[in-house]
């Protein structure tokens, strides 16, 4: 297992809906390794949303073990398991997910703060960030004022505030034209050469062959690898 | 990480500003009546306690016990009462009050006021001992009644200003009726502080009992016991031996003697019963305000759902979303707190001011520091309290069911 960052083995996800039992995920097993950049592709209902949720550690599995830097999350607390997502994933959201009501550069610092960072670090860190995606000129804008690409590209430097081992972005161009969505892409791709493990959701064909390797999921498991 | 989750918070405030004014509207209203009611009932007590002091503790006071205002009653205090509780142990001098209801007037003719008209004894140290029951008051201007004196008499502070008792003020050497009889002015009292007692008239008891035709009868006793002997002590064997003296079963007596602790006690404690059930009132509409801010917190859970996912998806524990949460409606509280304690302490000061203008000086707020910070305490407490279950049900949101809220 050296060299592997992040293991799912034989992972099911069981959603009790009413009467009905819904298996979104159905034995998935899958393994990255450190500095890869990896897409996950599949349509609608193919257990990417859970998929993505269970790599991010946001939702525990029903049966199976997740193996986050070859410790098991599986039976963590909720609050260890948010300390964890702090400090070794980012996220990169669909709809960017900034708080409307904080400026460019505390968005970016909000995950120092929950790390408990002091604040001359949080702001230094946040400001060297928000240069690295050059948005050095906007960093006192709040997201309504900045444009979906700005957005997305400030939520990129708030992934990487706790300099974590993995970025993980589900569906990152989906709400961008498809010139922004290039840029925001190639950061993703220049952070990856830079040693950053990226995980990428996609629905999007053009934008999973940026990856190295793309996952296939259908019907909760993996069916492809290619 | 207070400071930021403190600016956080305020900004937030800022952005739903209508609604954070309205709530903090809603908490501020309580704290203010509370605050403004409770300086009163400070003031009160402290004035209680300082009329007390300044009465004396060695001072009883006899009254006939019976329905209706003070001094009415149909069984009055007797000359031969006074005259056994003089020769009584332990007592070293004792007065008789005469107290009759009169009206007052400038014209003969026409109609004046009803107010309560004093005989006195004119024997000086008698006087002292009833300027010192009255709260240690004396002579303003003029003098006080002497022996010899006919047709005189010695008001209260109130008929110096205009408007107050009589459209215009009087002054020493004016006339007044009383039940048609004339008598001319020779003193002024100093203010009691209370409107009933600041509109007294007081005579010789000579001239009141010729003009009410009464004979020997007193509505108040006043005694001051021996250096050093307990009043309460004295009290209950004074009213034990006059009991015996006018052959009357023990709880049927026809009058009751207390210390001039326990009158004012009495006193004190209706006035702040009176005052402890207004703080209740207001009490009540802290409660609402509490809803009120519940109802708000658990609103803006519900608008920063979606946030509360984001926040946690990046690092956020559930102790953090709950303190954040916390911190809001404990902020809402403090400020709301604040501005009412401002606003009560304006409210009090001017409920003060009127009350001492329609002669009640004894009704003066009072400011103790413990007030101030209890006050701020509570608004925070309250604040915080109402939002505790709002922001438990934001830290105990999933994150993911929380990032797909729309």
């Amino acid at each position: 297992m050296k060299g592997t960052i992040i293991k799912l083995d034989n992972v099911w996800k069981i959603y009790q809906m009413g009467e009905v039992k819904v298996e979104a995920l159905r034995g998935l097993s899958l393994e990255i390794k450190k500095g890869e950049f990896v897409a996950i592709m599949g349509p609608s209902g193919s257990g990417k949303s859970t998929a993505v949720n269970m790599i991010g550690c946001l939702d525990v599995p029903t049966k199976g073990h997740i193996y986050l830097d070859q410790h098991d999350i599986s039976k963590l607390s909720e609050s260890d398991l948010a300390q964890i997502r702090g400090r070794k994933i980012g996220f990169i959201f669909q709809q960017f997910n900034l708080i409307n009501t904080l400026t460019a550069l505390e968005n970016v610092a909000l995950p120092m703060l929950f790390q408990n960072t002091d604040r001359e670090t949080r702001l230094k860190t946040a400001n060297r960030l928000l240069e690295l995606v050059e948005l050095g000129e906007r960093m006192n804008h709040k997201p309504n004022e900045l444009s979906g690409g700005q957005q997305q590209r400030v939520a990129i430097a708030r992934s990487l505030s706790n300099d974590p081992e993995v970025v993980l972005a589900d569906e990152p161009t989906g709400n961008l034209d498809s010139k922004t969505g290039e840029i925001v892409i190639n950061f993703l791709g220049k952070l990856n050469k830079e040693g950053k493990t990226i995980i990428m959701v996609t629905h999007d064909a053009n934008v999973a062959r940026h990856a190295q390797r793309i996952e296939h999921l259908k019907d909760g498991r993996v069916v492809k690898r290619s | 990480m207070l400071r930021d989750i403190a600016s956080y918070v305020l900004k937030n405030m800022k952005v739903r500003l209508t609604r954070s004014i309205l709530t903090i509207i809603s908490i501020l209203i309580g704290i203010m009546a509370i605050f403004a009611l409770v300086s009163f009932g400070q003031g009160l007590s402290s004035y209680v306690n300082q009329v007390g002091q300044e009465a004396g503790a060695d001072k009883l006071i006899a009254q006939p016990r019976g329905f209706g205002p003070p001094g009415t009653s149909s069984t009055p205090l007797t000359k031969d009462d006074l005259d056994f509780i003089k020769k009584t142990n332990d007592i070293s001098e004792a007065t008789g009050l005469v107290v009759q209801q009169a009206e007052v007037s400038l014209d003969e003719d026409k109609p004046g006021k009803w107010v309560f008209v004093m005989g006195m004894s004119t024997i000086p140290s008698e006087q002292r001992l009833i300027d010192e029951s009255f709260g240690g008051i004396g002579i303003l201007t003029g003098r006080n009644l002497k022996s010899g004196d006919k047709n005189k008499a010695v008001i209260g502070y109130n008929y110096q200003f205009p408007d107050k008792i009589f459209p215009k003020e009087l002054n020493l050497g004016d006339k007044v009726f009383i039940n048609d009889v004339e008598f001319r002015i020779i003193g002024f009292y100093e203010e009691i502080g209370n409107s009933g007692d600041d509109s007294n008239v007081y005579l010789t008891i000579d001239d009141a009992e010729e003009l009410f035709d009464v004979k020997d009868e007193y509505g108040f006793v006043y005694i001051r016991a021996e250096k050093g002997a307990n009043p309460s002590e004295v009290a209950a064997r004074l009213e034990e031996k006059l009991r015996k003296e006018k052959g009357q079963n023990e709880g049927e007596e026809t009058f009751f003697i207390q210390t001039f602790e326990q009158l004012l006690e009495t006193f004190g404690t209706i006035l702040l019963v009176l005052n402890a059930v207004l703080v209740i009132i207001a009490g009540i509409s802290v409660l609402v305000a509490a809803v009120n801010i519940m109802n708000t917190m658990y609103t803006a859970v519900l608008e920063r759902t979606k946030e509360i996912g984001v926040m946690k998806s990046i690092g956020a524990r559930n102790s953090t979303i709950l303190f954040m949460f916390f911190m809001e409606s404990g902020i809402i509280g403090l400020i709301g707190g604040s501005i009412g304690i401002l606003l009560g302490y304006g409210l009090a000061k001017l409920g003060g001011f009127f009350a001492a203008s329609a002669g009640f000086a004894l009704l003066k707020p009072a400011f103790p520091w413990w007030l101030i910070a209890g006050s701020l305490l509570f608004s925070f407490f309250v604040g915080a309290a109402s939002g505790y279950f709002p922001a438990r049900a934001a830290s105990k949101l999933k994150p993911v069911d929380a990032l797909r809220y729309e």
